[in-house]
């Protein structure tokens, strides 16, 4: 089987599940209590006459659909999502694919950074752990690693902001920019950087103790293999044994373990954006929920779902880059 | 067998000499082939250092969540104002020793207290809720006292002339005191500082109020200016007694149990007090009589000292009586040991009860105190205790954890088992099954389904809620784990035996080979505690998880996620977390040696 014939296979695969799980969500949110058309028109109901209410009533659920059966709503739901129309937001009162940009933005950006620096950390720390195996800067570092994996990363953010944002008060509390801070190219981005640190400092000190781990227990299998003798024998420089013989075959673990990781990192980030008041995803998600706007609850719960599978997805081509071995089949 | 050598030699001789005895010096190799896998591992886990730390802590901290609330229960409901963000810390009560043997007046205020020796001279003591509680009025200004009363952020004295003088906060017209007090001249009866609100009466009868007239609302009834006797107030209500045994409250309000006086003792009533819900009547005959609301038990008068009672005494919750013996007693709550009354040496000549303490004055001048000294972790914005409630957030936040981790196991064992060793068909189909699961975002859909589903149920649905989605989300991972190991056991001969002895499928899957995998059940199921612990946690914190007034570790950090909190008051956020942490920590590393001692392999690293 080729590998174009097993990503097809794949995907296949994705899209099925996806709609799996969009007729499990839909119908979730069908039978949530309270009225949509209501928390739409709002405080409208008591300030305007009873027969133009119900009129204004009708004419919105009309426009919205309430009143068809389940499955066609459903079917129309999902055909408007797959053509990028992700429906009208009754909290924003606009349209939701207007109002998901900037957030959408903001989130990614706090991840990507995340993933940076914790790669940059975490790799090289686990490799130089698993070399130097039981010496005292290991065992300092398998301590503190156990410890930043254990804690929560709302304990690390309470921590965070009383060190760095109360006591020192080098960072912003909370907030992506300054109030009133309109100043766009290299002063905006200074700025938004700035708000970013503490969060994604946070974020980085879970990852990095659980990634450290890995990445050290997978390094050290490697080392103890019968290749790592042959490449020291053959009288490689030790540099060279390491990076390139041993660290590439202990990658395949780390692929795998990353990408769930990765998937984590952008569910877990809802708790961080919410204690940072960081106008990302997982705050218009709580936000959301807490206005009753299906249309955006809906379309952050698709986009977690595209991307986990998506995950899924690359964490496969990831393996046959790493290992050549790695046959793309079933 | 060559890590065991390599860890020989960090024995210390202490342990190496007690084997000897015990193995009459038998050389170690021979005890390890003794020794059957199950045992080594136990053996080795025994040895780990980190994860018996981990174990020692958990157990701690569990015993301390199971066995502690029954000595310090809590009211999940309970909560009081003039209680609240309280720093941790005691000596609410801890009279200064210059006042023994020398007490003129003493009162309970909110968090601290006041007193006044025969000099003249003010104490304050306890945790000051205001700092402008610190400057106390020099004697040259005031002269020498005679009366003193403290109430929620300030306090009223009096000196021997009549002039009253007030300090602590100064808001809502509590230094407006009238100007007949200022001068003096008027011999002043009674004094108390309140909620907000200070009180004085004249000997002549007069009662002047003055503070925040807003929440008690008072207004004298015809005739009842100028023949009062005594008078009480709570945060609700101030009443007076008239000279003619009466007692009247001095409100517009009517209807409340509080304010329906008993009509039969009306003229025949020597003093009396009151408590946040209730008060209480001495009547001449020395029987005290109770009205309003029966919270904590204030109603209850002990039937042993009816007829000896002599003057009674008001807290916010209780009551405290002198008796005719010059003994005490008191009823009522009792959650800080306040209507718990010590027998007194000598007999008591005043007692004052407020809030939630006791002082008593003997006839020397000695002072007696008993109740509320302090809280251990300070109190929340809501006054309530945080030990208590860590406490019961520990019990609720590992109950849910453990339900849940039982729940995802035995979905993920059923899964799995079936899965592993029908192979085929079912396997594939509950394999795409548990990929569809575990590609759902955990966190994200634990906070949707939470909120959606947890809508209109009551708080104990609510948390069964929280337990069922955890369990029923987080089985992937122990599912795929099961099923591994039943392949690789599936092949051996006793499936084989029991096979062809004709057992079921059903029996061979979960009594003959899950019995065989138990040990990587088990410590899966470790770890998986931790995370479902994080997760309640998380989802708690965020406002998504378990709700008030249910207290959880998570939920009791939600308060703390703004600046203002983490800075102020840090007892707060630093009990919780600090517990939710170690707690985390040591579960995982008590799974972390577990894993190290079941896989051999694993230890090399």
């Amino acid at each position: 089987m080729g590998k174009g014939r097993y990503l097809l296979k794949r995907l296949l695969y994705i899209v099925f599940v996806f709609f799996i799980i969009s007729i499990l969500m839909f119908f979730i949110y069908k039978s949530m209590p309270g009225d949509p058309v209501d928390a739409m028109l709002g405080s409208l109901k008591t300030t305007m006459r009873p027969d133009a209410y119900q009129d204004l009533y009708n004419r919105t659920a009309e426009r919205l659909g309430v009143n068809e059966p389940l499955p066609v709503q459903y079917i129309k739901w999902i055909a408007s999502m797959l053509t990028g129309n992700f429906g009208y937001s009754t909290q924003y009162q606009r349209q939701v694919i207007d109002v998901i940009g900037a957030p959408m933005l903001n989130t990614i950006l706090l991840n990507v950074f995340t993933m940076v620096v914790v790669f940059v950390i975490s790799i090289p720390l686990g490799i130089v752990t698993a070399v130097r195996k039981n010496g005292v800067f290991d065992k300092t570092v398998q301590v503190v690693t156990i410890i930043g994996y254990s804690l929560p990363s709302f304990i690390i953010a309470l921590l965070a902001i009383f060190a760095f944002a109360v006591k020192i008060p080098l960072f912003p509390i909370s907030g992506v920019r300054s109030a009133g801070a309109d100043a766009g190219g290299l002063q905006g981005m200074l700025d938004m950087v700035w708000h970013m640190t503490l969060p994604v400092l946070v974020m980085s000190v879970s990852g990095i103790g659980g990634i450290t781990r890995y990445v050290r227990a997978s390094m050290i299998d490697v080392l103890r293999m019968d290749y790592i003798k042959t490449a020291r024998a053959k009288g490689l420089r030790e540099k060279t044994v390491i990076y390139v013989h041993a660290f590439r075959n202990a990658l395949i673990p780390i692929v795998t373990i990353t990408t769930w990781w990765i998937i984590g990192l952008f569910g877990g980030s809802v708790v961080i954006e919410s204690v940072f008041l960081w106008n990302g995803l997982g705050k218009m998600l709580i936000d959301g929920l807490m206005n009753r706007d299906f249309s955006i609850v809906l379309t952050m719960q698709m986009f977690y779902v595209l991307l986990s599978l998506a995950g899924n997805v690359l964490m496969d081509i990831a393996y046959t880059i790493v290992d050549p071995r790695v046959r793309l089949e079933n | 067998m060559a890590n065991k050598k390599k860890r020989a030699p960090r024995r210390s001789t202490m342990s190496k000499a007690a084997q000897r005895m015990v193995m009459g010096g038998m050389p170690q190799e021979e005890e390890e082939i003794l020794q059957s896998p199950m045992r080594m591992a136990l053996q080795s886990f025994l040895h780990d250092k980190i994860a018996m730390a981990g174990i020692f802590c958990f157990v701690i901290i569990f015993l301390c969540c199971v066995i502690l609330p029954f000595f310090y229960p809590i009211d999940l409901y309970y909560q009081d104002v003039t209680q609240a963000n309280v720093a941790p810390g005691f000596g609410m009560l801890k009279v200064p020793s210059a006042m023994q043997g020398n007490a003129q007046d003493i009162s309970v205020g909110s968090t601290f207290s006041v007193g006044l020796d025969k000099d003249g001279n003010v104490y304050e003591w306890g945790t000051l809720p205001n700092d402008r509680l610190r400057d106390i009025p020099s004697q040259e200004e005031t002269g020498k006292l005679v009366m003193v009363s403290a109430g929620l952020d300030h306090v009223v004295a009096a000196n021997e002339d009549g002039e009253v003088f007030t300090w602590g906060n100064n808001r809502m017209g509590l230094e407006q005191i009238p100007m007949e007090l200022r001068s003096g001249g008027n011999k002043i009866k009674q004094l108390e500082a309140g909620y907000q609100v200070s009180l004085a009466l004249t000997e002549d009868g007069e009662m002047y109020n003055w503070g925040s007239a807003y929440l008690l609302n008072i207004s004298y009834p015809d005739g009842v200016q100028g023949n009062i006797e005594k008078f009480a107030q709570s945060t609700n209500i101030v009443m007076a007694l008239t000279k003619d045994g009466e007692i009247y409250p001095l409100t517009t309000s009517t209807g409340s149990a509080y304010v329906n006086v008993p009509e039969d003792i009306q003229g025949d009533v020597v003093d009396f007090d009151l408590s946040d819900e209730s008060g209480a009547a001495v009547t001449s005959d020395g029987r005290v009589h109770t009205w309003g609301n029966n919270v904590h038990n204030t109603l209850t008068v002990p039937e042993e000292i009816q007829g000896h009672v002599v003057s009674v005494s008001g807290g916010r919750y209780h009551f405290t009586a002198i008796l005719d013996d010059g003994s005490v007693a008191s009823w009522g709550d009792n959650t800080h040991g306040q209507a718990s009354a010590p027998a007194l040496g000598t007999a008591a000549a005043e007692v004052d009860a407020g809030y939630y303490a006791n002082y008593c004055i003997d006839e020397d001048g000695n002072v007696t105190s008993w109740g509320l000294d302090g809280y251990l972790m300070g109190t929340d914005d809501l006054g309530r205790d945080l030990f208590r409630r860590l406490l019961a957030g520990g019990r609720m936040t590992m109950t849910v954890g453990a339900i849940s981790v039982v729940i995802s196991t035995i979905i993920g064992i059923l899964v799995g088992g079936i899965s592993g060793y029908k192979g085929g068909k079912v396997d594939n189909l509950l394999m795409r099954l548990t990929e569809i699961v575990s590609s759902i975002p955990f966190l994200p859909f634990c906070i949707i389904l939470s909120s959606i589903l947890g809508n209109s149920i009551s708080e104990t649905e609510r948390i069964i809620l929280i337990m069922v989605i955890l369990g029923v989300l987080s089985w992937p991972g122990i599912a795929r784990l099961v099923r591994g190991s039943v392949l690789a056991e599936r092949e051996q001969e006793f499936v084989t035996a029991a096979k062809s002895l004709g057992v079921k499928e059903f029996g061979i899957i979960f009594r003959h080979i899950v019995p065989n995998i138990i040990t990587v059940i088990i410590v899966n199921a470790t770890l998986d505690f931790a995370t479902c612990m994080l997760t309640e946690s998380s989802l708690s914190f965020i406002g998504f998880g378990v709700a008030e007034p249910n207290a959880t570790w998570g939920n009791m950090l939600n308060g703390a996620q703004n600046g203002q909190v983490i800075a102020n008051y840090w007892w707060r956020w630093v009990f919780p977390s600090v517990v939710l942490g170690l707690c985390t920590i040591s579960i995982n590393c008590i799974g972390d040696g577990l894993r190290d001692a079941i896989d051999p392999k694993s230890k090399e690293r």
